[in-house]
């Protein structure tokens, strides 16, 4: 009863509204924190927006705790609205559903661009994985990251300027329903603005023999298959499924529960991979 | 007046053929201009420090190491997914703190994921600082 009470509360929250408010603020300051960020000395320009810039460790901090708010607040919405998604004709939802990886890649790139130990680290085990794909992934690599010919510059191009394009066409029609009105929101938006003056972005600097490193959190299963499969089937096929299913959980398809439970056994087993990164 | 349905069905065809022409021979110049890798000039990186035999040097892209007659610069770079290597003085291994391939320190695979061996830079050895000049 207790835990009912609880599901409706939350399901009555305007999760979507209070993503929206996040994704406002981090469009914001990563616009303020580009303004001091060199994709030529990418770790020499984020160490010293830390340590050197006024307010620069406050802004980074801004920029990136909004955006994990933003991911995490549109999957809270995501669970929570799923049941009205069958309203959604198959290609609203698919639209829907590519916007998904697209912000994850939007957190990703930000992530390497402050090429610190780990953030390199991922950006090469990205570019790694794209190259593996057959046919498409050279060209999706030169698209997107390139870091091994073109340092951050194109991680760059695509984080303040591509994948945002991208994901505001794939969720223009979504968002352009639910209007919203900043000062309806101004404690999330306070909330949001004070938590990062208290609390600092990450930043690894390379230290000498380091013997483990973890990639950001929602990487940290991808990480670990990495050890034991090759990066095709790792790191694009394994969450290449994931995706897939997605675009057919709409209670119309005759296999619906099904995919209902692929996709609980995905994360399942995500949740494993991930509790062995962390293990080690 | 309503046009006749197959004769807009045709005109619908013939306008996304006309897109689907137009998309691809737009696709040929783009992936031949992003997949395109502009020459790099070699890079030269000297290092002002003399190493005495069973030394090492540290830098971003390589490791420099220094036995009796013999200077060589091992690459940083892990041949599994690229991240970034370290020497662990103790086991005298190169190890990928991502998922602890290792290596010799002449470069050779020890231990997987990785399976080839890393890349070795050549070393011009001087008498006068810079000691070394490692072309990458």
């Amino acid at each position: 009863m207790i835990l009912k009470t609880l599901f409706l509360y939350l399901k009555a929250c305007k999760w979507g509204a209070l993503s929206l408010i996040c994704l406002c603020i981090s469009l914001l300051s990563g616009l303020i924190v580009a303004l001091q960020y060199d994709p030529a000395t990418p770790y020499y320009a984020t160490a010293a927006m830390d340590l050197l810039v006024p307010f620069g460790m406050y802004f980074r901090s801004l920029h990136f705790y909004s955006s994990q708010f933003f991911f995490l607040l549109a999957i809270i919405h995501l669970i929570t609205a799923f049941d009205s998604t069958d309203s959604y004709t198959s290609a609203q939802w698919g639209r829907l559903v590519i916007a998904l990886p697209v912000m994850l890649l939007l957190l990703f790139t930000g992530y390497v661009l402050r090429q610190d130990s780990t953030g390199s680290s991922a950006g090469f085990i990205a570019e790694s994985i794209l190259v593996a794909i057959p046919v498409v992934g050279p060209a999706l690599n030169g698209a997107l990251f390139s870091i091994s010919d073109h340092g951050m510059q194109r991680v760059y191009v695509s984080h303040i300027i591509t994948l945002d394009l991208l994901w505001l066409v794939l969720a223009w029609e979504h968002l352009r329903r639910y209007r919203i009105r900043f000062t309806d929101h101004l404690p999330t938006a306070g909330m949001v603005l004070l938590f990062s003056v208290f609390i600092a972005a990450p930043l690894d600097p390379d230290k000498l023999g380091v013997t483990y490193i973890s990639g950001p959190w929602f990487f940290l299963g991808l990480q670990e298959l990495l050890r034991y499969l090759p990066p095709l089937l790792a790191g694009f096929l394994f969450p290449a499924i994931f995706i897939l299913a997605l675009f057919f959980t709409q209670k119309r398809y005759s296999f619906f529960v099904s995919v209902l439970i692929l996709l609980a056994v995905w994360l399942f087993s995500y949740l494993i991979l991930t509790v062995m990164a962390l293990s080690h | 007046m309503r046009r006749p349905p197959r004769r807009s069905r045709r005109s619908l065809l013939t306008r996304r053929s006309i897109l689907a022409v137009g998309v691809l021979a737009f696709l040929y110049p783009l992936l031949r201009f992003i997949g395109f890798r502009i020459p790099r000039k070699p890079q030269r990186i000297e290092i002002a420090k003399q190493l005495l035999p069973g030394q090492f040097h540290p830098t971003p892209q390589f490791i420099l190491f220094a036995r009796e007659n013999k200077v060589w610069a091992v690459a940083r770079r892990c041949t599994h997914l690229g991240c970034t290597l370290h020497y662990l003085e103790k086991d005298d291994v190169l190890e990928c703190p991502c998922h602890q391939s290792r290596f010799s320190r002449d470069g050779l695979v020890l231990n997987g994921p990785a399976r080839r061996a890393l890349e070795v830079y050549p070393v011009e050895q001087r008498d006068t600082s810079p000691f070394y000049i490692v072309t990458l």
